[in-house]
């Protein structure tokens, strides 16, 4: 996808996390895993380190070769993709005490992505 | 997850699917319905003694967080519990012919899931309806396994 597509993706997708409230905190994840895997995809691709044709799904999904080379063009963006990610299994598929926090939690890394990803665009 | 606490989440997911704009809010109405759906799938699996209802959380297949006495989570293999998706990982054996209905049904839905989320495909109504019929289809199988009248 272009990154103009993959802004468009993102900001749709946070429009919706907004009519989510703080007990929807499965969806507030899992908006914030999609919408900001579209914003890692923009910041990829504008750096030029992956083509259009070549989005990344999921870090974890990546070779370890591969997320190393990611990381040395900005850790930071992959990190908190991951960080989402690894919010997921505990609270979207599990019941862990703890599920309005990690939402708010995944939420802010969004926003810190999306705040990434607009400045480099 | 046990039964019920799948049972829990699906009614909190349907009630957030239901104040979401199918066409509006396509990619977190369908990843919702989604999620419903791969819970139904799990409580069914379970109510019919095919996976664990351990409360431990999929991280990938085979791998599952594990809550600790001090309410840590700590990685560990694991016998088959939750899956993930439908065929993620594939269960083995024989499926009663509810639960592969189901899970027709939910492949149905995930056939959408990486074109319309991930990619540039557009979605549209009719996919949404399509969408929409499945995951009631899920729903009701699971409703009539709960009752113990397979439909």
């Amino acid at each position: 996808m272009t990154p103009q597509e993959h802004r468009a993706k993102a900001e749709k997708i946070e429009r919706s996390l907004a009519k989510c409230g703080s007990a929807d905190y499965e969806m507030k994840i899992e908006g914030a895993m999609l919408a900001g895997t579209h914003w890692v995809n923009l910041v990829l691709h504008r750096m030029g380190v992956t083509p259009q044709q070549g989005d990344v799904l999921h870090t974890y999904m990546l070779t370890v070769n591969e997320l190393r080379r990611l990381r040395v063009a900005d850790p930071e963006t992959l990190d908190a993709l991951s960080e989402i990610e690894d919010i997921r299994p505990a609270y979207v598929r599990g019941n862990h005490a703890g599920g309005e926090q990690a939402g708010e939690r995944a939420i802010r890394l969004l926003a810190a992505l999306r705040k990434k990803a607009v400045v480099k665009a | 997850m046990n039964v019920t606490s799948h049972l829990d989440k699906i009614t909190k997911l349907e009630a957030l699917r239901a104040r979401l704009d199918r066409m509006e809010d396509f990619e977190l109405w369908f990843w919702t319905a989604m999620n419903a759906g791969t819970h139904a799938v799990n409580a069914a699996l379970h109510h019919a003694g095919i996976t664990r209802p351990d409360d431990v959380f999929p991280m990938q297949p085979g791998v599952y967080l594990v809550p600790q006495p001090d309410a840590s989570l700590k990685p560990a293999y694991c016998p088959l519990g939750d899956i993930l998706h439908v065929g993620r990982p594939k269960v083995e054996g024989d499926i009663p012919a509810d639960i592969a209905e189901m899970m027709k049904n939910m492949e149905a839905i995930e056939h959408h899931r990486d074109p319309c989320i991930r990619g540039e495909r557009e979605p549209t109504e009719a996919i949404a309806v399509e969408c929409n019929r499945a995951l009631g289809r899920v729903l009701d199988l699971l409703a009539a396994r709960m009752k113990g009248t397979r439909s």
